[in-house]
């Protein structure tokens, strides 16, 4: 029986196992379930490498081993009633999330783990000994395993939870570039990164006399990679980047950029907070040195997030926090300190919304990452040729082609109206949530030329009637500011 | 068009031929004579009929048009001069808080806003400079402060935002030729009702309005120090 064989392979793929069988699937390569959307075709495609008669529409809120769905109902409309949030009113107009780039909603199974551990099995990890603790423990245990597995890292010890990406990037930049970077040793970076991946390497820079250098974007809108490959030299250090971009939807390709940064003996920290919630995410095949996630964007809770790091460069590296559970043991005057991952958790964890995460995790892979990426290319090509439709519109980043795909977002802006004012109508009048600003993206902006953009951001949930719905109330937006000119 | 005499007091409701579910609308902003009642420049007169006319004509395509009362009627201007300045900003403060709260849906508070900012007299590029950006507000403002020869402060402000601008014009409605003291004294608070678009209290980074008002109140008072 050919398709239950294949659906367990699947679940045996998606399921959180501590350790992922390492499962090839014979993958002719198709364009689209080969890699994770880089601009560049990568053949070494792995688990992910599901073909799409077989990943279906499987209800998400359910088991893996589900029947195959019939029809053409989209992942959207399944999954939408998993979200309790989104089906409500605003300002008297239907709720229409298009925020998604900013944090995601959260399924029920989510809301009911955090419910549930607070109600259930509350209690402190790591210390005590008594039953709940002991749960606690494991199941905080178990959530970081999970997260190991959804990015197949080697090992659990390699994540560290944290408060979010920010405070990841903040760790390595202070426990390793502190300890690392000599004056005039180069930081790369490029004008599209967020803000927390810029500021905690100006302020370590500073203090260590290291230098930034930023990476300007090329005629497609997207970050230069040519000219970043020639701006590693052996003055780099370390590389920091996005795999896909909060307001380009450019996708960047790690795996030749770890390759050029390790030829000069350069780390690479990725920042994965708008890929890991929407395509599979393989450490092993990127070979980042670190890499962050928050988990508010992955349909986790808020106040949690992780870093990733290989072991080798975790050990070696100093605290970040000091406190109680990242120590061994506390002197007077000195102390010493415990092995990764504990050496970078000071103080009692955000245990519920780690365990939520990891409820998120069981939710995203009992759909399929890959399934999921697959629905958002669609819904990313929808989005963009519609806005198109838009009269004097100017969106930004590369138009998608060939092998070019975009992330499923849209920053845009619309000649003479201010973005703001385009948000706050689409609220009032329509019901639809989008951001207005500069996306912690300022140097972006500043070199796009713009002082802010508006943006649209979808996530598996969203429909192409959203993107309707959206394209309508824009439309309606600007025929009316323009009337008042 | 009829202009009423300057110094009659302002009624808060008025005739007009269509009207908009009984909401009021602030006289034309910028036509109010200043208290001293022997002090009418002749910027002032000027002002008055020909303003009058210009600024309430609207264009009968707009959609806009359902919502506000047509005026053919008298323009609403002077105010008695025997208020005074603080009777005076407290006066605009309440009606400008009126005229907000007299419109439930947030969208109708949004196209008022956008009327009022078409009111504002532009700025030139000028005063589009750095060291007039008001901070905090995720779109752009501009904002000009300066003392007259009587000591009242004069605003102008000027953003890239039509909602930004309408949220200038209501402030400098209420504040502009105001004695200094009169300035300082407003409380956000106050405005909470001008919460365009935001339902809760002024925290927000996003809050435009509490952020000029604030920048209004530091220069006013940085106007203050350095003329002592």
């Amino acid at each position: 029986m050919p398709s239950t064989f294949l659906q367990l392979c699947c679940s045996a793929m998606e399921t959180l196992a501590p350790k992922l069988p390492s499962f090839k699937v014979l993958n002719p390569s198709s364009s689209s379930s080969s890699s994770y959307c880089s601009t560049t075709r990568s053949s070494s495609s792995l688990r992910a490498g599901l073909r799409r008669p077989f990943s279906l529409s499987i209800s998400a809120s359910a088991v893996r081993e589900g029947d195959p769905a019939v029809g053409s109902v989209s992942l959207g409309h399944v999954t939408r009633t998993d979200f309790p949030i989104l089906h409500q009113e605003v300002n008297g107009s239907k709720l229409v999330y298009l925020d998604n780039a900013a944090t995601s909603q959260k399924p029920t199974a989510v809301l009911k783990a955090l419910q549930n551990y607070y109600e259930a099995y509350n209690s402190n990890v790591h210390r005590g000994i008594h039953f709940l603790s002991s749960k606690a423990t494991d199941a905080y245990e178990l959530a970081r395993k999970k997260v190991a597995a959804f990015i197949n890292a080697s090992e659990s010890t390699e994540i560290v939870f944290t408060r979010n990406a920010t405070e990841a990037i903040n760790l390595v930049a202070y426990s390793w570039g502190m300890s690392t970077l000599k004056p005039e040793d180069e930081v790369i970076l490029t004008i599209a990164e967020h803000h927390s991946a810029i500021v905690p390497w100006q302020l370590v820079a500073q203090k260590t006399g290291a230098v930034l250098k930023f990476v300007n974007l090329d005629e497609t809108e997207s970050p230069d990679i040519e000219k970043l490959r020639q701006m590693i030299s052996r003055k780099t250090k370390i590389v920091v980047v996005h795999h896909v971009s909060n307001v380009l939807a450019s996708v960047l390709p790690i795996e030749e950029i770890v390759v050029w940064a390790h030829d000069v003996g350069a780390k690479v920290l990725v920042d994965a907070c708008q890929s890991v919630p929407h395509m599979a995410v393989n450490v092993q095949d990127l070979d980042a040195d670190f890499l962050v996630a928050s988990s508010h964007k992955m349909c986790g809770p808020t106040g949690m997030g992780f870093l990733y790091g290989k072991r080798e460069l975790l050990s070696a590296m100093p605290p970040f926090l000091g406190g109680g559970e990242m120590i061994s043991d506390v002197f007077l005057d000195h102390s010493t300190y415990a092995e990764p991952p504990s050496r970078f958790e000071a103080g009692t964890p955000a245990i519920g919304e780690a365990i939520g995460l990891g409820a998120a995790i069981d939710y995203l892979s009992g759909i399929g990452m890959q399934k999921i990426h697959e629905y958002e290319l669609e819904l990313a090509k929808y989005l963009y040729e519609n806005l198109l439709s838009v009269p004097n519109i100017r969106i930004y980043g590369p138009v998608p082609s060939g092998n070019t795909n975009r992330a499923a977002l849209c920053s845009f802006n619309v000649e003479n109206i201010h973005p703001t004012d385009i948000a706050t109508f689409l609220d009032q009048q329509h019901g639809v949530a989008i951001r207005s600003g500069h996306h912690c993206a300022q140097p972006l902006h500043r070199y796009l030329g713009v002082n802010a953009s508006a943006r649209a951001s979808l996530h598996f949930y969203n429909t192409k009637e959203d993107v309707d719905d959206f394209v309508r109330a824009l439309n309606d937006t600007v025929s009316f500011f323009n009337s008042f000119k | 068009m009829i202009s009423s005499p300057f110094n009659s007091i302002v009624p808060l409701s008025f005739s007009s031929s269509s009207s908009s579910s009984g909401s009021v609308m602030l006289p034309n902003l910028y036509d109010y004579p200043r208290p001293k009642r022997t002090n009418f420049t002749s910027r002032n007169l000027a002002f008055m009929p020909l303003k009058c006319i210009h600024k309430y004509r609207f264009d009968s395509s707009s959609e806009s048009d359902a919502r506000f009362p047509s005026f053919s009627a008298s323009c609403l201007t002077a105010t008695d001069a025997r208020l005074t300045s603080s009777d005076l900003v407290a006066d605009r403060l309440r009606r400008v808080v009126a005229e907000f709260r007299s419109l439930p849906e947030p969208i109708d508070r949004v196209k008022r806003l956008l009327h009022y900012a078409a009111l504002l007299p532009p700025l030139g590029d000028s005063a589009r400079a750095p060291e007039n950006r008001v901070t905090g507000c995720t779109t752009q403002v501009w904002l000009e402060a300066e003392l007259d020869e009587l000591g009242r402060v004069r605003f102008r402000a000027d953003s890239d935002s039509e909602i930004s601008k309408g949220f200038c014009s209501c402030l400098i409605y209420m504040l502009d030729g105001a004695d200094p003291e009169e300035v300082v004294k407003v409380k956000s608070e106050d405005l909470a009702d001008m919460n365009v678009g935001l339902h809760g209290k002024s925290h927000s980074r996003v809050n435009t309005w509490h952020n000029v008002l604030i920048a209004m109140q530091k220069r006013t008072i940085a106007l203050l120090a350095g003329s002592e």
